[in-house]
């Protein structure tokens, strides 16, 4: 029904390249997230997508049927803006409503439609008021009445939610999670906030510079990245990154003042990449304070830590310090956040280690 | 078909425009500055004789006196008007309870015609029943103001009255650019210590440069195209003393029949246009680059 | 708003309204003028001076004015001129600012290769002196069988104000977000559609100024109008140039001065009502550059 195919895209404004050369198939009812740093091209994407800009190459493949040459009305796409672009001298009823009409659909049917989707969106009360007199929240889910009223077979959302307080966010944030699971249509959807991403995609497309870096779920994205820049990009906070020596298909870590010799999953990597110096990705979750229990194994270590900086974030708190002269943070809780402070007790697991090569930025396997 | 029709609408829809833009304005001076080179006299004859006309505009008398004039009305015009105009935006931003009504009373000689400026200016200038006679009436005995009819002053007369009709506009220009002002900009001055006049001269005023000039160039494009207020206060005169370019540009084309030399002074009158106005454009762009 | 006050409060402020009091009073002088002139008789005009109230006021001047004064040839007042003003001004205002609202549209939402290009050009327009097009334009009108008609001068009024209605319309709908549009067109809207229904109903304040700069600009007018009208078909303002200018066995100041206030009267009194989007038109096509 909704599949999506771009093959090939590339955009230029000019002379200037914005997108490069994007591949990616969106399966049918899938929540599919664009990612990426400003000025990647994710937005320049969804414009394509949704015929607002021509392709410089490549074509874009809805259910089936080339659309690269339609004009928006005929792709059957809708969009959610990030100002959500209600227009302001209409009513509710008529910002919702206008597709419709458009479409010369009757008036008696355009009712009916009206009424499903404003009881779902929970607006029914708002139909007479013009978005001038709406608060962010009533405007972002009028914004998406607009776009359910059409029933299209793709919904894009351009960062929907930036122009919402925190608190509303995580609210509407849960409230498109459902809905998606209510209607099941297509949703690509650009965002640069990665905690969206990480709790509303199926999959996650990560963009830089016009180039899809890495397509994958939330779980592969975030424990099996391609590149520096994917593993850096995704995580608050984000992962640690040390450069290490390798020796003997160990990493040498100082820390606390003192050596160790960190043993890591990916010795076959080590092998393989026969570097001499390699980049060591840890998230901090992985450094803790000292924990009871669990059996004995290879890759707990346990090392002296030197603290800088604590900042305490309330369920946990964060420690500053370094390991070979590099800056690395460590998740402690309260209590032990509390206490840290020069030559901290810290147990590290590398069970899920990995390791990149320092020049490239790639990762090694 | 229609898919093209579709596609292209906002550039059918600006054709008409643009084709009437083309033959009507850069088509038309294409067209004067031809005949500015031909010997045409009451029509158009195409003889081209290169810059004779020229020749002939220059050494023509009433020609210099039109662009000496010209330039006298211009600096003082704008140099009146900029610094009127100025110092009531200043007052006027003062907090003043009747900045409404005062504001409206500056304006509102710029909703009528020059026509009636210059008619009503002619009347308060007459030499016998005017200023002079009021003055006299008043007690001010032997009081003399009779520059309607004198050459040398006639020209500063424009001037009183192009001042009356424009300075308020220039008020406005300036009370919105002195509105522009950052306010915490004036609040960190004050912390400074700056007094208020120190705050105008070191702080507000070089940030009304863009307006000065924004409001030079009109005054300026006003005051090049200044036709209609001289012919009803003066008539160009006495004789041609008052004469301003496009009054001799009108004269001779429609008047004398010397068409080709009517172009020749719209042609001078152009280019006096374009070269504070592509200096002005040039800066304009450099900065928004 | 601004923080600072002069520092000697009761002096200083006091000092300001005083200025600007007086400004307010020179600005209105000549409009006392004109009125208290047009109400006394040439006997109270020739002793009397500027000043004096009138002793016995009359509306003679009036109603010679617009009915009986002469104007070169003809002596049928102001009425006829003022009638044809009256035709000139209603079809060229709204024409030209109908196609200058879809001008600004296209040029502002629907850019395409060259329409900055084109705007610019079209700008530049709005600056030229008109004494470079007037012959041309001359020799177009009478080609065109409409020399001296009241159709011609609509015609050059219109061509040349879609240059500044243009520029009105498209500096006000850059304003407007453009995803307005892309919304409008993910909903299947089409080009006209987008106008009608989404762009003019924001549009009441654009055309309020837009239809009040066209009226005052072109009842003002003279320059058009001396050049391109006939004795029968001249506009009010050229009627008035004439009637001051004509002597007839003596001059009658008040008559003049009953005729200046009738030609200024329309648009005095569209800016008396709707002032306040008198100067927005101003300053927007001004300050904007």
């Amino acid at each position: 029904m909704g599949s999506i195919s771009l093959n090939g895209i590339k955009k230029s404004f000019g002379e200037i390249e914005v997108l490069k050369d994007i591949n990616l198939d969106i399966k049918d009812g899938e929540f599919l997230i664009l990612i990426g740093p400003s000025g990647c091209g994710k937005s320049t994407l969804m414009n394509l997508i949704a015929g607002l800009e021509d392709l410089t190459g490549g074509e874009i493949v809805i259910d089936g049927s080339d659309v690269s040459e339609e004009s928006p009305k005929d792709r059957d796409i809708a969009m959610v803006f990030q100002s959500y672009a209600l227009y302001p001298t209409m009513n509710v009823a008529r910002n919702i409503c206008f597709g419709l009409e458009m479409s010369k659909m009757p008036k008696e049917e355009q009712e009916v439609i009206l009424k499903k989707v404003s009881s779902l969106l929970q607006i029914d009360h708002l139909l007479d008021r013009k978005p001038g007199q709406l608060s962010g929240g009533q405007r972002q889910r009028v914004a998406m009445g607009r776009a359910l009223a059409r029933s299209p077979k793709v919904f894009l959302f351009d960062e929907p939610l930036s122009n919402l307080d925190a608190k509303l966010r995580v609210e509407m944030r849960t409230e498109i999670k459902k809905l998606h699971k209510r209607i099941g249509t297509t949703i690509v959807y650009v965002t640069h906030d990665q905690i969206e991403a990480m709790t509303l995609a199926d999959r996650i497309a990560v963009l830089k510079d016009g180039e899809l870096q890495q397509v994958g779920t939330p779980y592969e994205i975030y424990n099996d990245p391609v590149s520096h820049f994917v593993a850096d990009f995704m995580g608050s906070p984000g992962m640690n990154f040390i450069e290490c020596v390798v020796k003997d298909e160990n990493l040498i870590i100082e820390s606390g003042g003192q050596k160790y010799e960190f043993s890591i999953p990916c010795k076959e990597a080590i092998n393989n990449s026969k570097l001499d110096v390699v980049m060591l990705g840890i998230r901090p979750e992985m450094l803790t304070e000292i924990q009871p229990s669990i059996e004995k194994n290879t890759y707990i270590h346990k090392v002296k830590f030197d603290v800088d900086v604590l900042e305490p974030m309330g369920a946990d708190t964060v420690a500053i310090g370094q390991w070979n002269g590099n800056e690395v943070m460590a998740r402690l809780s309260p209590e032990s956040g509390n206490i840290a402070g020069k030559g901290f007790d810290l147990q590290v697991d590398t069970s899920k280690a990995i390791l990149f090569d320092p020049n490239s930025g790639l990762r090694i396997r | 078909m229609l898919n093209f029709l579709e596609k292209n609408l906002p550039k059918i829809v600006l054709a008409p425009t643009t084709i009437v833009m083309i033959v009507c304005m850069y088509g038309f001076i294409i067209w004067t500055g031809l005949l500015s080179l031909t010997k045409s006299r009451m029509m158009p004859q195409w003889d081209f004789v290169g810059l004779d006309q020229y020749a002939r505009l220059f050494n023509n008398p009433r020609w210099d006196v039109a662009v000496d004039n010209l330039l006298i009305f211009l600096i003082l015009f704008i140099i009146i008007a900029l610094i009127l105009g100025l110092l009531l935006a200043i007052f006027l931003d003062q907090k003043i309870r009747v900045e409404g009504a005062i504001r409206t009373i500056y304006l509102y000689p710029m909703a009528i015609s020059f026509i009636v400026t210059g008619t009503a200016w002619k009347w308060i200038l007459n030499p016998g029943l005017g200023i002079e006679k009021l003055m006299r009436d008043w007690g001010f005995v032997g009081f003399e103001f009779r520059w309607l009819v004198e050459q040398d002053m006639a020209i500063y007369t424009i001037v009183i009255a192009a001042v009356w009709q424009s300075s308020g506009f220039v008020m406005a220009l300036f009370l919105a650019g002195l509105r522009g002002v950052d306010d915490n900009l004036t609040k960190a001055a004050k912390i400074d210590g700056a007094s208020t006049p120190r705050l105008y001269w070191h702080i507000i005023l070089p940030l009304m440069r863009p307006v000065f000039f924004s409001a030079i160039v009109i005054l300026t494009h006003i005051a090049i195209k200044s036709f209609d207020l001289v012919q009803a206060l003066t008539g160009g005169g006495p004789g041609y003393a008052s004469d301003l370019p496009a009054n001799f540009m009108y004269t001779y084309s429609f008047n004398r029949s010397q068409i080709g030399v009517g172009a020749a002074s719209a042609m001078i009158m152009l280019f006096g246009v374009l070269a504070v106005l592509i200096p002005y454009l040039y800066s304009e762009l450099r900065e928004k680059k | 708003m601004n923080n600072y006050k002069l520092s000697n409060f009761n002096f200083g402020r006091a000092f300001i309204y005083l200025i600007l009091l007086f400004f307010a009073l020179i600005y209105l002088a000549p409009l006392y003028v004109m009125f208290t002139t047009s109400l006394k008789d040439i006997e109270e005009i020739r002793s009397g001076n500027l000043m004096a109230l009138p002793l016995d006021p009359t509306l003679y001047a009036w109603k010679k004015a617009w009915s009986s004064a002469c104007t070169g040839s003809e002596c049928q007042g102001l009425a006829p001129y003022f009638w044809n003003s009256v035709r000139i001004v209603v079809p060229a205002v709204i024409i030209s600012t109908v196609v200058g609202a879809f001008n600004g549209y296209a040029l502002a939402k629907w850019k395409f290769k060259g329409s900055e290009l084109l705007f610019g050009a079209l700008l530049f327009g709005c600056f030229i002196p008109f004494q470079v097009i007037l012959l041309p334009m001359a020799k177009l009108l009478g080609e065109l069988g409409l020399a001296n008609t009241v159709t011609g001068l609509v015609l050059v009024h219109v061509i040349y104000g879609v240059a500044f209605t243009t520029l009105f319309f498209r500096n006000y709908y850059v304003g407007i977000p453009t995803e307005l549009v892309k919304a409008a067109k993910l909903d299947g809207a089409s080009f006209f559609s987008i106008f009608r229904h989404i762009f003019i109903p924001l549009s009441t304040p654009i055309f309020v100024v837009t239809i009040i700069w066209q009226f005052t600009q072109i009842w003002n007018d003279f320059l058009f109008g001396v050049v391109y009208s006939g004795s029968g078909t001249q506009p009010i303002t050229v009627a008035l140039n004439n009637l001051v200018n004509t002597s007839v066995g003596g001059k009658e100041y008040n008559v003049d001065m009953a005729a200046a206030i009738i030609a200024a009267m329309p648009t005095l009194v569209v800016y008396v009502i709707a002032g306040k989007y008198f100067v927005k038109g101003l300053t927007a096509g001004a300050v904007k550059g």
